[in-house]
């Protein structure tokens, strides 16, 4: 059999691309045995590294500094090598000498903007976007193989927000659903509206429901306080992305809030499903039917030790996820973020799929507590404390 | 996507950073997008001689701060009232509409640049 690197090269001199052509194998990649996958992961992260490397005046800086050259990274084995961007490097002035490329070429600037107020901005270049946008609806139709329906969406819209993360990430379902409805208008959101609508659709659209938690959840209390039951379909998805801990500091427990999402909107509660993205990673980890997180096949997350980020911890222990994602072309998607997490001991799931799956824990203690969520629901309180004001 | 102007300013800033003896601040901050600059400029005798800034936000909004600061550096107040609004709207070329929020970026630099002095 030919080696994994051998048939890479093949795909590259018959004009095609590694990485897309990875993308694109999603549900194969899924059930491959780790070893391959392993090896796959380092070959597309390796020649990813020499690109930046090579490209990066800013990056090669780095990489001098801690004596790393692309001959040192071969496989997954190397990678813990490999120079990490820290997340907070992209809301810095100076965040220009991130690319890889000039600004000529940058397609799409996306946006996060936490509690301060201070945007973290990733500039993608046409490649790039293509392989963010491909990698997502690849997991979108492996997780929860959307064809029709009809979304509720418990968000502001791009209209309203256009280069949020979090709006565009969302959003892109809208392209696999027959009808949407976005009901967060002018950072209010109705609870009524959102059960008429769901009325509306009723007998005619499998109803999906999708947004930040603490939004979702605002559903459900309403729905608790006024004891209504509704009983949504049977293959009804609750989609949740952002923060679960809240802007107030509550953070909504996990058991609770799919039980309560169960009871009131009438759904099994294997529907109910998280997500866990990074507005500067091009990757969305989605929850299978038996709640585990996958990773995408083609990203390797490492996790570190809190207290010395160049120490790997062990699979099965917390430790502050180090992402290394070879979709990324226009600056490095190498990052070291702020969020700790674990993998699960065993890299095979219920649900039939293998590789990493991740459980998120909570934001380093220090860092800024901010995602788009968060930041959403601060502006949202203050939008409905002035409301009450007028109204009184 | 990005015009020549703001490719160069972006890529090469030449005015960020800090004054230490600086004697006036601008800011602009528009809080659910988040494009934020911080100047500080130092004005002798009604002149400017000095003009450093933090700016946090798209490409254009950076691109802005740095060829504001590149604009003032070296005039009086007096010659900067003088510009007509059309001088203002050309300095950033070309803009595609999602960049076009940072004209008011640059006006409201210059109202505020004047409105102390
Ligand atoms: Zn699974």
């Amino acid at each position: 059999m030919v080696s994994m690197q051998t048939a890479m090269e093949n795909l590259k001199e018959l004009g095609f691309n590694p990485v897309t052509t990875a993308i694109g194998a999603t549900q194969q990649l899924f059930h491959w045995d780790e070893a391959k996958v392993n090896e796959l992961k380092g070959y597309l992260i390796a020649q990813n590294f020499q690109h930046h490397y090579e490209n990066n005046k800013f990056y090669r800086m780095l990489c001098e500094d801690s004596g790393v050259t692309p001959a040192d990274i071969q496989s997954l084995d190397d990678l813990h090598k490999i120079p990490l961007i820290p997340v907070t490097s992209f809301k810095r002035p100076d965040s220009h000498l991130l690319l890889s490329t000039s600004l000529e070429n940058i397609e799409f600037e996306m946006r996060s903007t936490g509690t301060s107020g201070i945007p973290s901005i990733s500039r993608r270049d046409a490649e790039t976007l293509n392989n963010c946008v491909f990698s997502i609806y690849a997991m979108y139709r492996e997780m929860f193989a959307f064809s029709r329906g009809a979304g509720l969406f418990l968000f502001p819209s791009p209209e309203e927000m256009p280069e949020m993360g979090m709006v565009k990430v969302l959003n892109m379902l809208s392209g696999l659903f027959d009808a949407t409805r976005c009901l967060v208008k002018r950072a209010s959101f109705k609870p009524k509206e959102a059960i008429e609508t769901l009325e509306k659709w009723q007998n005619i659209h499998t109803r999906h429901i999708i947004g930040p938690p603490f939004l979702i959840y605002k559903l459900v209390n309403y729905l608790k306080t006024n004891n209504i039951h509704l009983k949504l379909d049977n293959k009804t998805m609750i989609i949740n992305l952002g923060g679960w801990k809240r802007f107030s500091g509550m953070e909504i427990p996990r058991e609770q809030y799919n039980k309560e999402c169960a009871e009131y909107l009438g759904i099994p509660e294997e529907n109910v499903r998280d997500m866990y993205g990074l507005v500067e990673s091009n990757i969305l980890a989605i929850e299978c039917e038996k709640q585990s997180k996958h990773v995408p096949p083609w990203v390797h997350f490492s996790l570190r030790n809190p207290k010395n980020l160049a120490e790997e911890v062990p699979q099965g222990k917390r430790g502050v996820l180090a992402i290394f994602d070879p979709t990324s072309l226009s600056y490095p998607g190498f990052i070291q973020t702020e969020d700790l997490v674990y993998l699960k001991k065993e890299n095979t799931c219920e649900c039939g799929r293998n590789g990493q799956k991740v459980v998120y824990l909570s934001r380093v203690a220090g860092a800024e507590i901010g995602c788009c969520a968060i930041n959403l629901e601060k502006h949202m309180d203050a939008a409905e404390e002035k409301s009450q004001m007028t109204e009184v | 996507m990005y015009n020549s102007i703001i490719v160069d300013y972006f890529s090469k800033p030449r005015h960020s950073g800090d004054v230490i003896d600086a004697n006036r601040e601008l800011k602009i901050g528009n809080s659910v997008c988040g494009d934020t600059i911080f100047m500080k400029i130092k004005v002798t005798d009604g002149r400017v001689v000095n003009a450093k800034y933090k700016a946090y936000g798209c490409a254009t909004s950076l691109a802005t701060a740095d060829i504001f600061a590149d604009y003032i550096i070296g005039k009086s107040l007096a010659e900067i009232a003088q510009l007509l609004a059309h001088e203002i709207d050309s300095m950033l070329g070309e803009l595609e509409p999602p960049q076009m929020h940072c004209l008011n970026i640059l006006h409201d630099l210059f109202e505020q640049i004047l409105s102390e002095a």
